[in-house]
């Protein structure tokens, strides 16, 4: 998506924030719900108190049986009537069908009321009717008309039982009264007389018989109303609960979600956002390592591409400066080696021509003595002139040939594999005489068996006899030369030390010894290219000369060969 | 007229031995030395109208010697025997006070010319 960085933010921080929102309005709406759904337990708890009442005054009204108790109880049922009524119709559709069961069940409780209430009013009629016709039975059996059989007591005892039936009406007093009155039939069966009474009591059997008819029905009315509305209240306070556990789980499964996800969420959120300045900082990073080919990608549309523009024209220039750079550093080195090559040229030039005027002059100079003395010359001084003209000649002659021996070593050598030790001897051998016009103590420290080098005899013992002499000229009268060999056996080199308790070399001309024609000895006595030799023939050999020195001390030349192979 | 007295540095002996010849057939009064050092301190004892020196010599050198004597006395005309190239050292030496600066090998005339110039030069200076 090609979005700006701040919209990313924006979408960043609006995402979540329209989450809490939503789970802000949900978590509002559940409470209101519950709040709702609490009042409906109100409801249903008063319906329950209500129905408890009416059942009490039914009680009371089966008991006493009279207007006043029937006046409580009607009074009660039409207030749980009204109050059922007065239930709003959506509120009636959210408790549901047990309220619609409720309300069609008051109107019928009402009714059996109404009907009982009638019977008991019968029922007085019906008893006084039969305390009458009993009467008149009384009288009548007293007159002896009928069968003797049918006598006072008989009746007397009738009597009893249709009292304690009327006061009882259970089964026993109703079993005794009607095989009482089934006897009358067998004592006299056509006694018109009794067929009042008997009339009556059937009439009092029947009324019971519907009265008790009408008090189950209105008990077990009563009885569904009390189950209906204990059946709500309980229904009512499952809903709230539930309710309850519902937004719990909610809330428990949000909080979780948020737990997982809002790490997740800002993780992703945030590296959307910096994922093209880390590219570029990547890319800085690798540049910064030495890379000034790599480029910022320019794909990102938002703040970053006008970043990476810049970065980029910036880095081009750096390229082209430092490729310029390069060039010029290259171009400077090369003029650096040609006034290099020109100064060394320029100072073997400067050291060979004051090398060969110095002869030259002195040859000249007495050729011109000659001249102007020409006849006060004495023979001697004249042979003395002639021997100084030879051995000015023989010096400029010798500068020649060193000069020669210097350009000869920048040409091929003949090399071969010969034993370094043995050269060394014969160099100590050749100057050994020297050493000990001198009075030099020697001390060599050299290896039993042969090293073998690849290289040339000659040039290898030049060296160390131009080392040698040198050390000879330091130490001039009294003094100790050092020479060892040593075999390093990691890097497979020979190192020759050659120490001198000579006057030393002073700091500042350490750099110079081993330039052409630098010399410290007098003129005759040095021409300065005894190091300058060596170091090109060490060089020539792949070796290092090294020196160390002090003034005073001494110094030593180190000399470091490879050897060739396997001993 | 008192002789005009000329010193001679060069550490090789035979400079210093033909120039002494030829120049005391001129009637200069020469004195040769091979050493720097030695020649300085003559010169404290001794004053020297004209010192030819050689540049490059062990020890205290051409240089070395034109500085002191020039120091000690400004009077005194230093003429430079080299077997340098003129240009390289030259500077230096004329910076430094030499009066002329010859590259061996010389001809002696060309010496000789030198000191009757410095000769002239002395004289003008004294008789003013
Ligand atoms: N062992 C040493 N002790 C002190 N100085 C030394 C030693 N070896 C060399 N030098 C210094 O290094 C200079 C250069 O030495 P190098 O051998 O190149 O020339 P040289 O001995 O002066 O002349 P040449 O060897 O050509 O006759 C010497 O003049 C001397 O001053
Ligand atoms: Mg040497």
């Amino acid at each position: 998506m090609n979005l700006k960085i701040w919209h990313k933010m924006i979408i960043g921080i609006s995402i979540p924030s329209l989450f809490t929102l939503i789970g802000g309005i949900l978590t509002y709406s559940y409470i209101s719900d519950v709040k709702i759904r609490h009042g409906y337990v109100q409801i249903a708890d008063d319906l329950k108190e209500q129905v408890l009442e009416i059942r009490r005054n039914e009680k009371n009204f089966l008991l006493h049986k009279d207007v006043e108790y029937y006046r409580y109880f009607q009074d009660a049922i039409s207030g749980l009537n009204k109050s059922v009524n007065a239930i709003s119709p959506p509120t009636v559709v959210e408790i549901g069908k047990d309220l619609s069961l409720l309300r069609g069940s008051v109107p019928a409780y009402l009714g059996f009321a109404d009907d009982l209430f009638e019977y008991y009013q019968q029922e007085i009629n019906v008893v006084e009717k039969v305390r009458e016709e009993g009467r008149k039975l009384e009288a009548f059996v007293a007159t002896g008309k009928y069968s003797k059989d049918l006598t006072t007591s008989f009746i007397l005892n009738l009597r009893r039982f249709e009292k304690n039936y009327v006061l009882y009406r259970d089964n026993v007093s109703y079993n005794e009264l009607e095989s009482a009155l089934s006897q009358i039939n067998n004592i006299t069966p056509f006694c018109f007389d009794c067929v009042e009474y008997k009339e009556a009591i059937h009439d009092l059997f029947s009324t019971y018989k519907k009265m008790d008819e009408k008090v189950n029905d209105l008990q077990s009315t009563g009885n569904k109303l009390e189950e209906t509305t204990y059946k709500i209240a309980t229904s009512e306070r499952q809903k709230v609960n539930s309710f309850f556990t519902r937004t719990q789980q909610h809330l428990v499964l949000a909080l979780i979600l948020l737990c997982i996800l809002g790490p997740f969420f800002v993780n992703k959120t945030a590296s959307y956002i910096v994922a093209p300045i880390k590219r570029l900082a990547e890319i800085t990073k690798k540049i910064s390592e030495g890379d000034l080919t790599l480029r910022a990608p320019l794909k990102e549309h938002d703040e970053t591409h006008t970043l990476a523009l810049s970065f980029n024209t910036m880095l081009d220039q750096l390229q082209l400066t430092h490729e310029s750079l390069g060039q010029s550093l290259e171009l400077l080195h090369a003029k650096q080696i040609e006034v290099e090559k020109r100064a060394s040229l320029g100072f073997l030039v400067s050291g060979i021509t004051h090398e060969l005027n110095n002869p030259l002059n002195n040859i000249s100079l007495t050729a011109e003595t000659m001249r102007e003395d020409m006849g006060e010359i004495t023979p001697e001084e004249l042979k003395e002139y002639i021997q100084d003209i030879l051995t000015q000649s023989e010096r400029a002659k010798n500068i020649i040939a060193d000069l020669l021996e210097f350009v000869g070593t920048q040409k091929t050598t003949v090399m071969e594999k010969m034993d370094i030790v043995n050269v060394i001897e014969e160099a100590i051998r050749l100057v050994a005489n020297e050493l000990k016009v001198a009075g030099i103590n020697l001390k060599t420290d050299l290896p039993n068996s042969p090293f073998f080098v690849y290289g040339n005899h000659g040039k290898l013992e030049e060296v160390f006899v131009n080392i040698i002499i040198n050390a000879i000229h330091a130490i001039k009268n009294e003094g100790t030369l050092t020479i060892n060999a040593r075999h390093d056996t990691v890097t497979n080199h020979i190192f020759i030390h050659i120490s001198d308790t000579g006057h030393g070399i002073p700091e500042e001309h350490i750099k110079n010894i081993f330039e052409p024609f630098f010399t410290t000895k007098e003129a005759g006595e040095g021409t300065g290219l005894g190091l300058s030799v060596s170091q090109s023939i060490v060089r020539e050999h792949k070796g290092e000369i090294d020196v160390e020195s002090e003034v005073g001390n001494g110094t030593t030349f180190t000399i470091k060969l490879p050897l060739s192979g396997i001993r | 007229m008192n002789k005009t007295r000329i010193m001679i540095v060069d550490d090789e002996p035979i400079v210093g031995k033909r120039l002494k010849r030829l120049l005391e057939k001129d009637g200069y009064e020469v004195e040769i030395f091979t050493k720097g050092s030695v020649a300085l301190e003559e010169c404290d004892r001794k004053h020297f109208d004209i010192v030819i020196t050689d540049l490059k010599m062990g020890g205290v050198d051409g240089m070395k010697v034109l500085e002191t004597v020039r120091g000690k006395n400004p009077d005194t005309k230093v003429i430079i025997i080299t077997g340098f190239r003129k240009m390289e050292s030259s500077n230096e030496a004329f910076i430094k006070g030499a009066f002329d600066y010859l590259v061996k090998p010389f001809k002696i005339e060309d010496l000789k010319r030198i000191i009757k110039k410095a000769e002239s030069e002395l004289k003008n200076s004294s008789g003013q």
